[in-house]
Order: C-alpha cells, then structure tokens, then sequence
C-alpha cells in the first residue's frame, strides 16, 4: 500500500465520479485492488456499478467479504487454522468460478480467478503489478498466504520471468534478491556500491550490528569494525556539506575506535568562514575535551582578527584559548599603541579583561596600567600614585615602557598636594637612575639613547623628583612632630 | 560522475603546481611564466582569481600555503634557485572587491642548484619549511616568531646523494619528524629512489632511516597519508607505477659507540596499481588518509580507495577531455573532507586545466552525485 499508490490513487479518483463503470480505469482500479489485497476498497467499488444488484456481482462481493484476514492471527487463532479457513475459502471460490458464475462479465472471471491463486491469471494482468516483486507478492497472497520467507523463491522466478521480456533486472533488483534470500553481507556489499550516499548502507549495518545479525565469524575483524568503516565513510561524507556537517559529527561520535581521531581531523579542516561558525566548531570541542583542536581554531581567527586589524576581537579569541604567547604579543602592540599615540583603542576590553589579565605578565600590566589611568581621571590621585609605583617595583613593566610610566609620574609630582611620600619618592628615584644608567651603557653599545625631547623629559622629572623629596621629608616630618 | 567548467587562467606559460589551502576554498597556481595566480572560491562556487605577480626570475616549480594557524602564507620554489615566503596583506576594506597583496616576507637563498620543491611542516612543529634541491641538498628552516615572517633561519641540511625532485613530511603528532624525498634521477643504478629521514631528538639531528629499494624508477611525487591513529604510515609514491607503500616503526636500534639511536621499520608494498599504463606524476591524499587521488600521463586521474579489511583498490577515473593531448601532471587534493582535486593539465596549448571533483552526498534519496568541474 505504501510503495504501491496507483491503486490508491485511482479509487479516489473513480470515487468521484458518478458513475465509475465508465470510465475506462474502473476495472483496471479493481484488479488492482485485489492484487494488493485492499478488499474493503475493492468492495466498495464494485457495489458502484450499476450491475450490482445481478447474482454474479452478488457472488463476488460476497465472496471478496468473507475473504480471512490475517490480521486476525495474533489475536487467537494460530496460523494452522487460519490456513484452513483460507482453504475452505479459497475451496468455494474455485466452486464458483468453476460453476460458471461469472461467465458473463469477463472482468469478474479474472477477478475470481485472481481470488483462486490461479496462475495464468497473474500474467493476464501483470501490468497491473509491475514490478516483479508486486506480483510476486500478489501471488503469495492468493497461492499461499502463509508461506515462509525462505521458501518464497519458488515464486521469485516465475515473476521474474513474467517480466523479463519488458524490463531487466536492475541494481536494487538484485539488492532485494539478496535481501529474499537472507544474504545479510551481499545485501551490504552492493547497497554500498549502489546507492550514491552511504545513507542507507550505515544505517541498515548499524541496526543490524545492534540486533546482533552480523555474524562476527565471517568478518576478520568482528562485525564492530564494519559497522564503524561504513559509518566512517558516510560520516565523511556528511562532513563537506556546508550545514550537515553538525550531523556528521553526532555519527562519529558513534563511531568507538576511530571516531575521535577522525572527528579531530575534521573538526580542524571545517572551513571557519564566520564567528557563530567557529563558535560551534568551538563548542562541541569543548564539550568532547578536544582542546588542541580549539586552541588552534582559536588561533586561526585571532590571527584573521590581527590581520584584519582588530586587535580587540583577537586578543578576545586569545584569552579564550588562553594563549599566553598570543596574548602577550597583542599586550605589547596594545602598549606600542599607547606610546605611539598616547591614547589607548578598545577601552572596553582592556577594562574588563577581570581575572582573565592573569594569563600574561604584559597582560596584566596592560590592566593595571590602565586602572592607572582611571585612578588618574578619577582624582584618585594617591591611588594612582601607589599603583604605579607597584608597577615599577614590581618589574611587571618592560623597561622600554619605564619612561613612559616614569613620565606619567611628573603631573603627580607637580600636584601641589602631595602624592608620594619619601620613601616613595626615593624609590622613584632609584628607578629613575637604573633606566639612565642602563640607557647609557646601551648608548656605548649600540647606540641608543634617549631622544632630545626624552632628556629634557627626564631633567625635569629628576628636578619635580628632588623638589618632592624634601617636601615629603617636611611634611612627613611635621607630622611626627605633632 | 563530474562536470566539466572552462575558465582561462592566464597563465602565459605551463603551469607546474596547484595547491589548495588548509580549508579548500583558497587556491594557488604557479607557472613557468614566472607568476603565481591566487584563486578563492565565491559564494557562488565559481573560483575568482583575486592575486597575480611575479615571483621569481624563473619557472615557479611549486607553491604551497601554511596552516591558517600561522595566517595566510605561501611559499614558492623556482628553477631560478630560491624558494620565497609571501604573507598576504589586505587592501582597503570596504571598497568593491578587496585586493590583496602578497608580499614577500623572506627569500632563502642557499641553494646552488633549482629548488624542485618546497614544504611546510606539520602545524605542531611550528613554522617551519623544507626544501629540496636538484643537487640533492635537503634544506629545513625555520621562523621563530609567528608574528614576523621575515625572520627564517636554516636549522638543518641533508645530503641525500641524489636529484631531489620531490619531498612530504610526515604529519604524525605521535612519531618523530619524518621526511620522505623522492627522486626522478634516471639512472637505474642509483638504487632506490626514495628515501625516508627522521628527526632525532637526542642529536638532534636528521638520520637517513630507510631507503625504499622497491622503488627504482624516477619519482615525480611522494606524499605521506594523514595519520588517524594507525600504528603505521602510509607513503604514497607516484612513479612508472603508483605505490603505497605502509611503514610500521618497530622501535629503535640503538648503536653503542656513536650513540645513534636509529628507528627501523617494516616496509611492506601495500599496493601498487599501473591502471594509469604510464608515468603516475602527483599523488595526494584526502582528509583523512582514506582516499588517495593520483594523476597520470594517460590524461587521467584515478581515486583509490581501501575497504575495511586494508585492500585498495580504484573507486573512480576522471577523464580529461580525449581531444587534447595532455599530461595530467600536476595535481593536488583538496584537504577538505571531500575527495577533491584540482588538476592542471599541461597541454600544448598552455591551458590550465582545474579539474575539481567532489563527492557530496547528504541523506537525501535525489543525492547529487559526485561533482567535479573542469576549468580552462
């Protein structure tokens, strides 16, 4: 009834109309009928003609009623007895026929005929059950309702014969020969050379290997591996669509033995053509522990980010497979920036970058640096002063960025108020002395040296320096007094 | 099943080397006529060229891209006997059709004779190149920062006592560096034609491990099969035959005295097909080392494949079209999941010839069957 539809087709269309006996389908629809076992409908059919009421159509009516069903079976009656009734049944058919009922009406003789199982009949309306297999269960069901699958060869070839002037046997002709016949491992074999997509061919493995019917004898390396390699290979193909890729990745994950290390593979070579799309690929490493594999994905769009110039969205990918490598370099250019420009880009990021910072020392100055700067703006001016001393003390600052940090430290000093204490004013100093001195050792060697500009700078900041030394003495020393 | 698409690549001369990218959808050709051509495919599958210039002052043998981990980059190799690194730089963005630029970032120049071919390792051991050389000189450098490209110094060289045409490293995270270097030197005394080297931690450095005796006529390609978890490499040789060969480590030998520890392994010829009845000139693999794609002088390129039980055997032929005498010579898969290839051809009449075949089956009963497009 499902592969088969013509028959349903037609009856609704007869069904229509007023008077189906004319049209030149009506009979065709009931052999039709019949040969798929659709009593009701045949039934149906049949009471529309406008002959209906003479004793043949009466017979046959009657008799496709009282035709056994199988469905019954399981409800009580054993198969043995419904074989008898079906006999019986079959009995009074071949009676009627035989009395000459239906002599009259041709179509009704082929009708009881087909009822009888007779054999003839089958290749009068072969057309009717194309193909070989339609027929050869239409036989089945009116020769021998009860027969067993390994015993339905005996029908194959004389349905097969019955069409052979018309058509050849095809591909999935022999698959389902095959599949008659029992023959799990032919039934695998040509479905994979067949069909195009490995679809159909992994699945039904799968499920079999499942039910257990994959005997592990006849395979060298047990049924698992089977299932696995034909699984493998449709889950590859699945891999290069653009969108079924995500199905792919469920069927590897069935896959025991080989599956991780093919899905890592894949998962490496999915083209990232945008974020939500690396996000996913992402996501299911995280989930399955493949960091390798989400430490280079990550890597790939940070470096489109850097090339792109949008040095914010990689060092976001950067902390998110927490490259240290990576995430100082970025620090640096983000330093770089600053000096160059005195102005830093993407505020944002760098103000929340949280416990994040932690993952590289330039990182981290980078953060704190910048809290320097809001500490500054806020007017908190001995915070400020504090933490960039720590900056300096604690040598998380490149020296190349000590004049810059020693620099910003002059708008504290000229502050009338005063910001640093003495002891912290000596240690400003003693910073300021490392650097110049190191700048003059470099100067003989290579020579580097501070520009004009910078010497000026750093007289000035040595001179604001010494006024703040006594100053912060006086004051400190005020203090004790009182 | 394929079809066939023309499109003019413009490259004024034979055409030595297409190489796809890391993801498949970036493509790189190099000629004799001293350029190279980069191509990118399009939302609407059609491959646009979007970079051309010149790059050497002689024929470009080979070109090749890094791992997109390292950004983009290609390096080329020339008969002119230098090999150079370009790194892309973008033009303005948001004009129509952004331009690149490839720049060229460094020029190794060490060679005496023409570079016949030029690789980049496996992404886990950084950025790092091999190169090959006709006076059979094996040459390993090396880029210490990732973020500038200008900076590659020579770690390594090998003498491998014969005309080097062709090299592949091993991608294997599990095992040691691996080379293996092909030669086409004609001689049939030389012995074998390939050889495979390893990198040795402990001395750090490369050793000749084995030299493969089975093979005895020149050899225009090598390429090692991405390793899945096997216990054994896959080397695929394209000569007078295609060769598969398999290599099982059998754990080293260690020489007291010189203190070389030496692995050994088991070769074994896995198969060996001459379907092509002529010179098997590129072979490569797919993804994962399942597929193998080998081109020939009979105009034809082959798809081999192995069931589950190890044997392999040939699953596909793609044609070329039988009016033009042609040499399938140069051929390279693309890495993406698909058995896919890009061909050029050389022809007589210095067409490029891109054959790209792809297998996309999703589970739908009216599947489109394996596409392949053909361009001129």
């Amino acid at each position: 009834k499902l592969h088969f539809i013509t028959a349903g087709r037609l009856f609704d269309d007869l069904m229509k109309e007023e008077q189906p006996e004319s049209k030149t389908t009506y009979w065709d629809t009931i052999f039709r009928l019949v040969l798929q076992g659709q009593i009701e409908k045949a039934c149906r059919l049949l009471s529309l003609h406008s002959a209906r009421q003479t004793d043949d159509f009466q017979t046959l009516i009657n008799l496709l009623k009282r035709m056994p069903q199988l469905s019954n079976v399981y409800k009580g009656s054993s198969v043995a007895e419904f074989d008898m009734k079906w006999r019986h049944w079959r009995d009074e058919c071949q009676r009627n026929y035989e009395e000459q009922k239906f002599s009259i009406n041709p179509n009704l003789e082929t009708v009881v005929r087909i009822l009888c199982g007779e054999d003839a009949v089958f290749s009068e309306v072969k057309d009717c059950c194309d193909p070989w297999y339609h027929m050869l269960i239409s036989k089945a069901l009116y020769q021998d309702p009860t027969v067993k699958a390994c015993d339905l060869h005996y029908y194959i070839q004389g349905c097969q014969d019955a069409y052979r002037s018309t058509t050849r046997l095809g591909e999935l002709d022999s698959i389902l020969l095959s599949a008659l016949e029992s023959d799990v491992y032919q039934v695998i074999k040509d479905s994979r050379t067949v069909f195009s997509n490995g679809w159909f061919v992994a699945h039904l493995t799968d499920l079999l290997h499942h039910c257990g019917q994959l005997d592990s004898h006849r395979l060298q390396f047990g049924s698992d591996l089977q299932r696995e390699f034909l699984l493998l290979e449709y889950a590859g193909s699945l891999m290069s669509h653009h969108s079924l890729w995500i199905v792919g990745v469920s069927y590897l994950d069935h896959c025991a033995e080989f599956g991780r290390k093919y899905l890592e593979l894949y998962l490496d070579h999915i083209p990232l053509d945008s974020e939500k799309k690396a996000n996913k690929i992402l996501k299911i490493c995280e989930d399955r522990n493949m960091t390798e594999q989400a430490k280079s994905i990550c890597k790939v769009m940070g470096m489109r980010c850097i090339r792109n110039k949008r040095l914010g969205a990689a060092l976001t990918w950067f902390l998110r497979s927490k490259d240290v490598g990576f995430a100082t370099v970025l620090a640096e250019k983000y330093l770089l920036e600053y000096s160059e420009s005195g102005e830093f880009t993407n505020l944002d990021l760098i103000d929340y970058l949280g416990p994040s910072m932690l993952l590289s020392n330039r990182l981290t100055f980078l953060g704190k640096y910048r809290e320097f700067h809001k500490l500054y703006s806020e007017g908190e001016y001995h915070a400020a002063g504090d933490l960039l001393l720590a900056l300096l003390q604690a040598r998380l600052a490149p020296k190349q960025f000590w004049i810059t940090l020693l620099i910003d430290a002059l708008p504290l000093l000229e502050k009338t108020e005063l910001i640093f204490s003495s002891q912290q004013t000596r240690e400003l100093m003693k910073c300021l002395e490392e650097l110049t001195t190191e700048y003059k050792l470099g100067k003989k060697r290579d020579g580097l040296g501070f520009t004009e500009a910078r010497k000026d700078q750093l007289d000035v900041l040595k001179l604001a320096l010494s006024r703040n030394l006594p100053k912060a003495i006086l004051q400190e020393g005020t203090v004790n007094l009182l | 099943m394929f079809v066939t698409k023309q499109i003019e690549s413009e490259h004024k001369d034979l055409i030595h080397d297409v190489s796809f990218d890391f993801y498949g959808k970036r493509m790189a050709s190099c000629s004799s006529d001293q350029s190279v051509k980069v191509w990118d495919l399009g939302e609407d599958g059609e491959w646009k060229c979007t970079a051309t210039w010149k790059t050497h002052s002689g024929s470009v043998f080979r070109v090749t891209w890094a791992h997109p981990e390292f950004g983009q980059v290609l390096a080329t190799c020339s008969f002119d006997r230098q090999a150079a690194v370009w790194e892309e730089s973008f033009g303005d963005v948001g004009r129509e059709g952004v331009k690149s630029n490839w720049i060229k970032k460094s020029i190794l120049v060490d060679s005496r004779t023409a570079v016949t071919d030029v690789k980049f390792a496996p992404k886990h051991l950084g950025l790092q190149l091999a190169i090959c050389c006709s006076d059979g000189m094996v040459r390993i450098y090396e880029c210490p920062d990732v973020m500038n490209i200008s900076q590659w110094s020579l770690q390594h060289d090998i003498q491998t006592k014969f005309k080097c045409s062709c090299l592949s490293w091993n991608s294997s995270r599990m095992h040691p560096p691996m080379i293996a270097v092909g030669s086409d030197d004609n001689n049939p005394s030389g012995g074998g034609k390939c050889q495979v080297f390893e990198y040795n931690d402990s001395t750090r450095k490369w050793t000749k491990v084995e030299t493969i005796v089975a093979v005895t006529d020149p050899v225009h390609d090598v390429a090692f099969a991405p390793n899945l978890g096997r216990s054994y490499h896959l080397l695929a040789i394209a000569s007078k035959e295609l060769k598969i060969i398999s290599l099982t480590p059998l754990g080293r030998d260690s020489v007291i005295g010189n203190q070389s520890v030496v692995s050994r392994f088991e070769m074994k010829q896995v198969a060996s097909f001459t379907d092509h009845e002529s010179p098997v000139w590129r072979v490569s693999w797919n993804v994962t080392g399942t597929v193998l794609s080998s081109s020939g002088d009979d105009g034809c390129v082959r798809l081999w494949k192995a069931n589950y039980l190890g044997r392999w055997k040939g699953i596909s032929i793609l044609k070329g079209d039988a009016s033009q005498t042609r040499q399938d010579r140069n051929f390279s898969a693309n890495p993406s999941q698909n058995p896919a290839g890009a061909v050029s051809q050389q022809s007589n009449e210095e067409l490029v010839r891109m054959n790209i075949k792809r297998n996309s089956g999703w589970p739908s009963f009216n599947t489109k069957k394996d596409q392949g497009k053909t361009y001129y």
